[in-house]
């Protein structure tokens, strides 16, 4: 997916640290600050709503809400009748 | 911008840091321990690729009931159609205990009985599959920091080195801070997954920047028109429904299914994807699916409740299901493309025809020849996606162990020059396309199944008019930073794929297994019993056939 819309919560009240996040994001939407030790939701236009972030994460400090009409499966149905 | 430049070296580079890459780090360990392995992955190793987030899988077959050569002969003739290496598909099912064993060995976790035996789920005559957790590739990293094997993370393969034909190794740069490497290799193991052009969404870590390098260092490709794979998904969610192709109805109530399917199948065929697209344009749309009392098969509800107690993977799939039902109102239905191209051409040692240079897993299934006229894993072969890269990992590994290394190739250090003054030129541009114009073009001509799925002539000719757009765009991108960078590197592997994709499914004038075209209806084995194998000459993109040696193997037309 390109330019998708979806967001992600995160709460750094709740967050330890770990990186688990940032290792889990395969698309390199999350990256880390070392100093403050806390993940960066730096590119979230590319986050494909896998969910692995929030799934890894034991804290439960990480939301990602899907707006999933902002993905394109780019089937042509205005072609079709 | 300017970056910092070092040179590494190690005795075997592996590019990609899935479960491909990870069990030929462990396996060459094993047999090597002295050798330096070093895994470079542009994510995390242990996190990226696709074995951390598919169906948690693996396919079985129960020795006692059984042959190879009984599974071989239902592949041959339902999947692969006789476009298979039959001696490599013989050889997967022989190994299928010895991979599983490897991987419980190996710290994943599956599942046993109280007699401490695999737990099986009996899913047709001849298959089965046992459970392994979404950690998989997290406890096969852990194994290979144990024996050694050495990792850099978040470090992107940009362009592989020769010396006079031979691998000397590659370029790489690290997607965090810019530092360009050039590492020099005896030998590089290519397992950088599959093309899927980032459109699915638990696909997308496959976008071929593998595949392209080893294009451009000259390696042959193999069944680059085999790169087309799709499956039905709810058009709300986007969330694939496997197995839905059995319960599909029209607009007006009328069981489509039965037009294209007459017996239960092992799995989605193209065909499903045709009569989607032949329905919508004929008006009968949307199409949609309807299960329970009355209505054939509970599709892979099944399968997913006695998925359940992974215990890694369970909240995975729990939000992802959670989500997805707070939209899906209903059970509309349409393909989701996803691709699954595979190409590079390797032999049964699993070399590509770059001496010293690999190819495994998704990077190399078709290519391998191993499975015939079908995409990538799944295949129409539910549990092979993790044990095919397994497999063609222990494969190398053991070539390698057999033929040794050999140490006489030397880095150009022109042509990485050139490698990177290519790499870093998006970067270096005041103005131009952003990477994403370029993929949405690529999108475009490869996403709507009847220009890529259920082709024809007139129909491809459209979508190469965007591929052609997005080739001349490619060569002018404008990249904001590294992130973006690799967006570039990834789009300019997107638009080859899909060139090479158009390019070989022009070639093929017939319709074999997945492979559809509207106008040549028909497997016509007298003239193209062949495999297409596309080469980068000179920057042209060429072809030759090679006849598939089908007299030497056990099951013909």
């Amino acid at each position: 997916m390109i330019n998708t819309a979806h967001r992600i919560e995160f709460f750094p009240e709740k967050c330890v640290g770990c990186q688990l996040c940032y290792k889990a994001c395969f698309v390199d939407v999350i990256r880390w600050d070392p100093e403050a030790k806390k993940p960066v939701f730096k590119y979230v236009s590319d986050c494909e709503h896998c969910f692995c972030c929030q799934a890894v994460c034991r804290k439960d400090a990480i939301r990602v809400i899907p707006d999933y009409s902002s993905e394109h499966l780019l089937q042509s149905f205005e072609r079709y009748a | 911008m300017s970056f910092e430049k070092k040179s590494l070296n190690c005795d075997i580079l592996v590019a990609g840091g899935g479960i491909g890459g990870l069990s030929f780090a462990v396996s060459i360990k094993e047999r090597m321990p002295e050798t330096d392995v070093l895994v470079i992955e542009k994510q995390t190793a242990g996190y990226s690729g696709k074995a951390n987030k598919g169906g948690g899988v693996l396919q079985y077959f129960d020795p006692e009931k059984v042959q190879p050569i009984d599974f071989l002969k239902l592949h041959v003739k339902e999947i692969g159609c006789y476009l298979g290496d039959q001696d490599m598909m013989l050889r997967y099912v022989a190994m299928n205990k010895e991979m599983i064993d490897k991987l419980s060995e190996w710290g994943v976790s599956i599942p046993r009985d109280e007699n401490g035996r695999y737990r099986v789920m009996p899913t047709g005559p001849m298959t089965a599959m046992i459970r392994a957790d979404l950690d998989i590739t997290v406890q096969v990293r852990r194994r290979a920091e144990k024996l050694g094997v050495r990792f850099m993370d978040k470090t992107a393969l940009s362009d592989l080195l020769t010396d006079g034909g031979r691998i000397a190794g590659a370029a790489a740069f690290s997607i965090i801070d810019g530092t360009f490497y050039v590492i020099q290799a005896k030998a590089v193991v290519l397992a950088t997954g599959s093309q899927n052009y980032r459109i699915g969404s638990m696909w997308s870590s496959g976008r071929g920047d593998g595949i392209a390098a080893a294009y451009r260092a000259g390696a042959e490709m193999r069944n680059a028109e085999f790169g087309n794979f799709a499956q039905l998904a709810k058009v709300k969610s986007h969330h694939e429904v496997v197995f839905g192709e059995n319960n599909m109805y029209n607009a007006q109530g009328e069981f489509i299914t039965r037009n294209f399917r007459k017996t239960r199948e092992t799995d989605i065929s193209s065909t499903a994807i045709r009569e989607w697209y032949v329905q919508m344009k004929s008006g009968k749309g949307p199409i949609h699916l309807e299960f329970g009392e009355g209505h054939p098969g509970p599709g892979a509800s099944a399968l997913q409740d006695r998925l359940r107690d992974q215990s890694y993977g369970q909240r995975f799939r729990e939000f992802n299901e959670s989500s997805a039902a707070e939209v899906d109102t209903d059970l509309e239905v349409c393909p989701l493309f996803i691709g699954e191209q595979s190409p590079v051409c390797v032999g049964h040692d699993m070399q590509t025809t770059v001496a010293g240079l690999y190819a495994i897993g998704d990077c190399s299934y078709c290519g391998s020849g191993a499975p015939g006229a079908v995409p990538a894993p799944p295949g129409r072969n539910r549990g092979s996606g993790i044990l095919n890269a397994v497999f063609a990992a222990l494969v190398c590994a053991e070539s390698i162990a057999d033929s040794g290394l050999s140490d006489g190739a030397k880095v150009d250090m022109a042509q990485a020059e050139a490698c990177r003054e290519r790499l870093f030129a998006p970067l270096e541009r005041n103005e131009g396309t952003s990477a994403k114009e370029v993929i949405a073009l690529v999108q475009k001509a490869m996403a709507p199944v009847e220009q890529s799925v259920f082709m024809s002539k007139d129909r491809m000719e459209l979508a190469m008019q965007y591929i052609k757009k997005a080739r001349e765009l490619s060569g002018k991108m404008k990249a904001e930073d590294l992130h973006d960078l690799l967006s570039c590197h990834e789009a300019e592997a997107m638009v080859l794929s899909a060139e090479m994709h158009f390019f070989a499914s022009d070639i093929r004038k017939e319709s074999r297994g997945w492979f559809l075209r509207e106008d040549y209806p028909d497997m016509d084995n007298e003239n193209w019993l062949k495999w297409i194998i596309v080469k980068n000459v000179n920057g042209e993109m060429t072809y030759t056939t090679r006849d598939i040696p089908i007299e030497k193997w056990p099951v013909r037309p």
